[in-house]
């Protein structure tokens, strides 16, 4: 931005999670960066194949589901864990947010994206299958793992501790 | 609190965001270049899983040549920083034997004892004639000399408390000492910006720890409250004891602790407070005797202090000073007391003769004028570089100068290319601090003449322009005229 124009200054107070894997989700700028991710995924997506703006809202919101649930549900442990002893070595990401508090506002707010990119998704290749299935798929997983009810539930064993 | 502004906290999220994908991709195709050379004796699990050291492989390797650089002289205002070169993007580093002059803004030296002394050094010279390098023993067993008394009661008088023990290694103070004074049944309540050494110490106590806000005694205030009411885990018993654990000055943020404030709201509700001062001993206060003098609290009504000599007084070690029970209980309990080898005696009279030039029993008052002169020297730099629009943390008074980097592209930036223009800073980034925040760390020393810091002034600003960190509009120049006819 440089000198065009007043920089917009927010403030940064250090966050009581000492969790460094989850405190950066702590910090002001992380939901914009989050959903402008996804609009310049959008932008990618639309650029390099050509497809119509809902294919490409299916591909990224696809794709979104892929990486979010592989980081946020699936793996576990920390890629920070120099000094915590393997506390979160259970734990996913999901889990260890918040210091594992339900119903926060980051918890909210990341569990709103797949929605509204579903409902994006849906309405703009007009509830078309398979898009509308897999748009479907994807947006009930997320939502279902992200559940207070499924704190540290492990569905038949699956991605359990061995 | 940091302000920062808001494009540069989403290019920070967007560099660090690219930085680990592009990390967890080279991840993922290593598991398949690397599928038939596994190694993994069949049946035993990986001593190391491959997420845990992700950063070090990935981010930390990149810039590894900011980090770590090795010196060839003593850390005074000015050293010599060893070069390095390295022929595989800083996998690994290689000295060379050429050395650059460069002034000194990362060591701790406060108070310009970390390079040799009219006074200080002649007296270790000849204890180190008198009692060698190192007892070879433990406190308890042949290693207290008289120099060792001679220090702890230096120390207590010194801090203003009855009693105090030595340690000889700063790190050890810490982490040895609170397994010592609170145990299962009891409740550590930590600042969240404390100290990994404090950390350590805290989980190997067997205490419950919670963490409260930094810096903010309305926060500790809500936690105590909440963990007094609802006790102790699944029984729900009374505490057997709560200690409040914060430090004088915080070595990233070069933060004041709130100590009036915090020990009030301690005392409300019956806790013990335990101040670590391993950097602002020595180096605040109008006599050196740390962040207690200069925010105007009574030494009595903090329970237990915690310093080291690393810092201020250019030796090694740390102490605890408390009541004489308490320091009685640790010298009967204490590993660090009981099986560590004992101070080496040079390095006890280094701190002996430090302190005394600080007292002023040395004859002069070479002391007072240390202390003055890092105050002014620090409250200087931390105005000039607020005036160049840099985003310093901090209080007056302290330091520790940290300037906000942000994004992770310019922590090797203004590392690499103050060290061009002969400046040695220290840069710190994640995860000693947190993710948005990376910093260069500023240390001021009453050894920098005007003319360094003058010179270090000019080169920072000339950095800071070139690498884009000025994110705050500077002040204007004042005017001549008025200068010249104020003088007049």
């Amino acid at each position: 931005m440089g000198r065009r124009g007043e920089p917009y200054y927010v403030e940064a107070a250090p966050p009581v999670d000492v969790n460094k894997n989850t405190e950066w989700f702590m910090y002001p700028g992380v939901w914009t960066t989050y959903i402008l991710l996804l609009f310049f995924a959008w932008l990618l997506v639309l650029s390099v194949s050509g497809c119509s703006p809902g294919a490409a809202w299916t591909v990224v919101n696809l794709a979104h589901f892929a990486i979010t649930y592989h980081f946020f549900h699936w793996k576990k442990g920390t890629p920070f864990a120099a000094d915590d002893q393997g506390i979160y070595s259970r734990l996913t990401w999901w889990e260890q947010i918040d210091n594992g508090q339900q119903l926060t506002r980051n918890r909210k707010f990341l569990t709103v994206v797949p929605v509204v990119l579903y409902l994006i998704a849906s309405h703009l290749t007009d509830y078309k299958q398979p898009m509308f299935f897999l748009n479907t798929m994807a947006v009930f997983v997320l939502v279902v793992a992200k559940l207070p009810n499924m704190h540290k539930v492990r569905i038949f064993g699956i991605n359990g501790d061995i | 609190m940091v302000r920062l502004p808001y494009t540069t906290a989403l290019t920070t999220l967007f560099s660090y965001g690219l930085l680990f994908a592009f990390g967890q991709l080279r991840d993922f195709f290593r598991k398949f270049v690397d599928w038939f050379k596994a190694k993994n004796v069949k049946g035993y699990a990986p001593i190391c899983l491959g997420l845990e050291d992700f950063y070090v492989r990935r981010l930390y390797l990149r810039i590894q040549d900011c980090f770590g650089r090795p010196i060839a002289s003593a850390p005074d205002s000015w050293f010599d920083v060893v070069e390095r070169t390295s022929k595989d993007n800083n996998k690994t580093l290689q000295r060379t034997s050429n050395t650059t002059r460069c002034l000194n803004l990362g060591s701790y030296n406060y108070l310009g004892f970390a390079a040799a002394d009219e006074y200080c050094t002649p007296r270790v010279i000849e204890s180190l004639k008198k009692y060698s390098a190192s007892t070879c023993s433990v406190r308890v067993d042949g290693g207290t000399t008289k120099l060792h008394n001679e220090l702890e009661e230096l120390a207590a008088r010194f801090v203003g408390k009855p009693a105090a023990i030595l340690f000889g290694m700063g790190y050890v103070t810490n982490s040895a000492i609170i397994p010592c004074l609170i145990g299962k049944g009891g409740l550590i309540i930590s600042d969240s910006l404390n100290h990994n050494s404090i950390v350590n110490g805290a989980r190997g106590s067997g205490a419950t720890v919670r963490v409260f806000q930094h810096n903010s005694p309305a926060h500790l205030e809500e936690v105590l409250r909440e963990q007094i009411a609802g006790g102790q885990p699944r029984t729900h018993r009374p505490w057997k004891k709560i200690i409040v654990i914060v430090e004088g000055i915080y070595s990233m943020e070069g933060e004041l602790c709130k100590l009036p404030e915090i020990i009030a709201v301690a005392k409300k509700y019956k806790a013990y407070t335990y101040l670590d001062e391993a950097h602002s001993i020595g180096a605040v206060g109008q006599s050196g005797r740390g962040v207690c003098e200069l925010l105007g609290v009574d030494p009595a009504d903090v329970d237990i202090m915690m310093g080291t000599f690393t810092k201020s007084f250019g030796s090694c070690g740390g102490y605890i000073a408390a009541s004489k029970e308490i320091i009685q209980h640790l010298k009967h309990s204490c590993p660090a007391h009981l099986y560590a080898t004992s101070m080496s005696p040079p390095a006890v009279q280094q701190v002996i003769s430090a302190i005394k030039v600080i007292l002023g029993e040395d004859g002069s008052n070479r002391g007072a004028q240390k202390l003055a002169r890092i105050r002014e020297n620090s409250n200087f730099f931390r105005s000039e570089l607020k005036k160049m629009g840099f985003e310093v943390l901090g209080d007056n008074d302290s330091p520790v100068m940290p300037i906000m980097l942000y994004n992770p592209a310019k922590i090797p930036a203004f590392s690499r290319e103050c060290l061009r223009q002969k400046v040695a800073v220290v840069t710190v980034a994640f995860p000693a601090t947190p993710l948005l925040l990376a910093r260069a760390r500023i240390c001021i020393s009453a050894s920098h003449t005007r003319e360094d810091l003058m010179k270090a002034l000019d080169v920072i600003s000339r950095v800071g322009d070139l690498v884009g960190i000025k994110y705050f509009p500077a002040e204007p120049p004042k005017i001549a005229g008025a200068d010249h006819d104020k003088l007049e």
